[in-house]
């Protein structure tokens, strides 16, 4: 069904925008004002100590020789050592540190706003200008309209503060060592494959709050994408033709209607869940999730350009490969768009 | 419907699928800059219940568990690996010095070093005996030489490398050390290159802590996450991913404590939600707080706001190398009483800070405590501008930073009230506002005409703030006869002095405080600095920051220090 080609194709289009990706940030990088040994050195460095950062980081030669630098190591996901946030740590140990914490949260998130979204976004098409329809149609505005660093205090405030009964922030009780059993660094999968019951619950229990207000905001775009999707589909020939022939609304709907109606609502999934893997920063911040948004935002506040290189060269990439994941799922869903 | 219209339309929604999903995306990521201003919430009610205290081991024994919050997490746990105050935290729990400030003073006393004294060019130092690093070594002078070595010298076979020191190696040790002379394995003479009084309070720094000689040989580099101390903690689990450090009490401790039985240090970046965390019970004591979280922590019914008057200063150089107006003292001195300094401590710092007077702060020798701050007077000020011949006003670029630094928490609302009680006496401002990195170098380079900026003691030594803030640090042929000041680009100008000011009277009292090591006479010699630049005003002193910790009422013998710190060996848990 799906051609190798395709695939293919698809991969190969991955390079161009990958080294325009790596030319534009290092580009920026390179022409905002800011001297990164200046940085590492700190206030108390004589002039001399920061000459010699330069020197030994290779920051006097020439733009370009650090710009074809760049690129070779990039190309083999070398992106050196961070200057500032994680001192001399390889950049490449950083960021398999803090995608799992992204990643967790992104699907967590993306769950829920799908397995809420879809049904809701059916409901409110199929019952058009019913009661139903508008409530969920306020709702999801709702969900669109408020921002995250108002409802994620509010929510702390009212769960963690009033009611006690989720944990403020953090991705797991501080007395539990999730490090020590880590394998894929998704802590609700890790003590789940340690067989610890108390510390997948604790995950759980920390998750609950960030991915909720996540999968509000997922929910509600999936849902208005889905509804007005679904009615223009609703309106086809040949959901007429499936009633005309006697199938009954719950099937025609489900079984014809759902299917063709889920292309542009892939999308949205799709598009959604890859910015989410740039990280949820606001999310992240408010409940004190340290992903990857966290950590660019901060490495350019500090000017840890290897950090910032390749923290956006990952994202570019893992977003151009959800993309592909969209347009695989586009042509098995019709597979006219292949061509 | 034909094929072709179907097409239209599933083009049509894509697109406009895409479209709403890349504003979604936009708004998801804009704004995000982790600033504690935006989500400040309000009051917390400190009534919430929480299961987060429980502190059974997975055996069934009990441990006691002290955890604390700061807001951001260790670069490294290498002391010679960074400058970051967020690294000392931790490194003085893991690390010993030979000297220690005594607990939330700024006096110090005995450390690894049982004796210390320091005559003329040289410090004799006895070492403690029978103290053991967390791998089962014995500590001797060996190891200290080995630190500084790794931190100093290039030629020797462990130098951390020019990418990996941080600059306290030269500032500390490297650039005051001649030589050092082990005698035995626990008595050594450290040579120096010239009489110099702060030198065993730069012995106390967190900087200037001691290696295991061993580890040293086998880590290397890799120090930075394999620390091997004598402290009263040692690692137990860094992770990196989670942001937090867990510590285990070290039972062969030498000195005080420890008391708990574990430390793990939390990294929450958002004040408020660190606050939050506080009152709901998940943390035992926070750092880092700000005002409006200050007060959270004040409603909180079950912690309490400890505070101390820091070591620190914020103020406002004037660039007089740049502008010709601000090399006439009178200029200075008018700015100084139109800027209304105990408005911008009270409202805009909400009381956490003391009005500022001279360039030392309290607790510091050498402080001048007959010395008060610029009374806000305009009239004066318009009487001294006239005086200098500047009645009309004149406009000056005052460059600021935009984030909330410890000693100036509202920096753009800072600047926007100099600039408009500056307006009131016709001098008009023009706020240029950076992050902080490009702001460091802009004013470096004296490319301001004023600035703000601010400063944490690293030894609460008076030199570390006089010498090393005020004095141009130029040789003599670079100064020209009856002006007081001197050009940013002055060869081996100091570009810590943001105001390029060289007054000589200053300039001699400071350099002579250097090299007197009598306290009561070191004392006057930098009362007199202070008083001439409290005269002279080459800044426009803002502030003393208080320090702040929020402390659960289940914490009991928490010190809270100015300088050094935190003294979790101390600390205990009921």
């Amino acid at each position: 069904m799906i051609s190798t080609r395709f695939v293919l194709k698809r991969l190969l289009l991955l390079v161009p925008v990958l080294v325009g990706v790596a030319s534009l940030v290092f580009s920026i990088l390179h022409l905002s004002p800011g001297d990164p040994a200046l940085t590492i050195a700190g206030e108390r460095a004589s002039e001399e100590f920061v000459r010699q950062i330069e020197e030994s980081l290779g920051l006097n030669d020439p733009i370009w020789v650090q710009y074809g630098r760049f690129l070779v190591d990039a190309a083999q996901f070398q992106f050196g050592e961070s200057f500032i946030i994680q001192r001399n740590t390889a950049v490449r140990e950083v960021l398999a540190n803090k995608l799992p914490v992204t990643l967790e949260l992104a699907i967590y998130g993306q769950l829920i706003g799908i397995s809420l979204g879809i049904p809701l976004g059916i409901l409110s098409a199929v019952k058009q200008d019913s009661i139903t329809d508008h409530l969920t149609r306020i709702g999801a505005l709702a969900g669109i309209s408020v921002p995250i660093f108002w409802s994620g205090p509010l929510l702390i405030l009212l769960f963690a503060q009033v009611l006690g009964w989720l944990p403020t922030s953090g991705r797991i009780s501080v007395l539990y060592n999730v490090e020590a059993i880590r394998v894929t660094g998704l802590v609700t999968v890790d003590t789940l494959i340690a067989g610890n019951w108390e510390m997948f619950v604790s995950a759980v229990r920390h998750m609950i709050l960030p991915a909720s207000v996540i999968g509000v905001y997922s929910m509600a775009l999936i849902s208005r994408m889905m509804r007005s999707s679904m009615l223009e589909v609703i309106r086809q020939d040949y959901m007429r033709t499936a009633r005309a022939k006697g199938q009954g609304a719950k099937i025609t709907v489900l079984k014809h209607g759902f299917r063709n109606a889920m292309i542009p609502v892939i999308t949205v999934i799709g598009i959604q869940f890859g910015g989410l893997l740039g990280g949820a920063v606001l999310t992240e911040t408010v409940f004190a999730i340290g992903g990857i948004g966290t950590l660019l935002v901060e490495a350019i506040k500090v000017g840890d350009y290897p950090i910032v290189q390749g923290t956006v060269l990952t994202f570019a990439f893992l977003f151009t490969l959800v993309n592909l994941g969209v347009d695989i799922t586009y042509s098995v869903l019709d597979p006219r768009i292949e061509q | 419907m034909s094929q072709d219209g179907n097409d239209v339309s599933r083009r049509r929604f894509l697109t406009a699928a895409g479209a709403a999903a890349a504003t979604a995306g936009l708004a998801g990521c804009s704004g995000g800059g982790g600033e504690d201003t935006t989500t400040e919430s309000g009051e917390t009610t400190g009534e919430g219940e929480t299961d987060q205290t429980e502190t059974e081991t997975e055996d069934g024994g009990s441990t006691s568990v002290l955890r604390y919050g700061r807001g951001s997490h260790s670069p490294t746990l290498d002391f010679q690996n960074s400058t970051s105050g967020e690294v000392a935290k931790v490194t003085e729990q893991l690390y010993d010095t030979l000297i220690n400030f005594e607990p939330g003073q700024s006096t110090l006393t005995q450390g690894l070093a049982t004796e210390y004294s320091l005559e003329g060019q040289s410090a004799s130092i006895t070492l403690r005996e029978g103290v053991m690093f967390h791998n089962g070594e014995e500590f001797t002078a060996e190891d200290f030489v080995a630190t500084y070595r790794r931190f100093v010298d290039s030629d020797y076979e462990y130098y951390a490398g020019d990418d990996y020191v941080s600059a306290y190696g030269p500032f500390t040790l490297g650039s005051w050390i001649d030589e050092i002379q082990v005698d035995g394995d626990y008595s050594m003479t450290i040579q120096l290159t010239q009489s110099y009084a702060p030198f065993l309070r730069n012995l106390a720094m967190f900087a200037a802590s001691v290696h295991s000689l061993a580890a040293i040989e086998e880590y290397g580099t890799d120090l930075s996450s394999n620390p091997v101390g004598t402290g009263p903690f040692q690692l137990s689990n860094l992770d990196d991913a989670n942001e937090r450090i867990r510590l285990e009490a070290n039972s062969e401790y030498w000195g005080e404590g420890p008391n708990v039985d574990e430390v793990v240090f939390v990294t929450i970046g958002q004040n408020s939600t660190r606050a939050q965390s506080l009152a709901s019970g998940e943390l035992d004591i926070i750092d880092g707080l700000g005002a409006q979280s200050s007060v959270q922590v004040e409603n909180a019914s079950n912690a309490n706001l400890v505070r101390t008057e820091g070591i620190n200063i914020g103020y406002m150089a004037f660039n007089m190398a740049s502008r010709e107006e601000f090399r006439d003292r009178r200029v200075r001195q008018a700015v100084s009483h139109a800027i209304n300094t105990e408005a911008i401590v009270n409202e805009i710092y909400s009381g956490f800070a003391t009005q500022a007077s001279q360039p030392l702060p309290p607790n510091v020798l050498g402080h001048n405590d007959d010395i008060d701050p610029y009374p806000y007077d305009p009239e004066e000020a318009q009487r001294l501008l006239e005086e200098a011949g500047y009645g009309d006003g004149f406009s000056f670029e005052l460059a600021t930073f935009q984030n909330p630094r410890g000693y100036n928490p509202s920096p753009i609302q800072t600047a926007e009230t100099v600039a408009s009680n500056l307006g009131e006496i016709g001098i008009e401002v023009d706020i240029n506002q950076q992050s902080f990195g490009p702001f460091l170098e802009y004013t470096a380079q004296g490319r301001h005409d004023a600035c703000f900026l601010g400063w944490y003691t690293d030894n609460a030594d008076p030199d570390n703030f006089m010498y090393v803030l005020l004095h141009p640090q130029v040789e003599e042929g670079e100064l020209t006869e009856g002006q007081d000041w001197v050009s940013f680009d002055a060869e081996g100008y100091n570009t810590s002095n943001r105001s390029a000011w060289a007054n000589r009277d200053y300039m001699d009292l400071v350099e002579q405080g250097q090299s007197t090591y009598d306290e009561a006479e070191r004392e006057s010699l930098y009362n007199e600095a202070n008083q001439i630049a409290h005269d002279e005003a080459p800044w426009v002193y803002l502030d003393y920051a208080d320090e702040l910790r929020g402390v659960s009422n289940r914490v009991s013998g928490f010190q809270i220090a100015a300088i050094s710190g935190p003294y979790l060996n101390l600390v205990s848990l009921n």
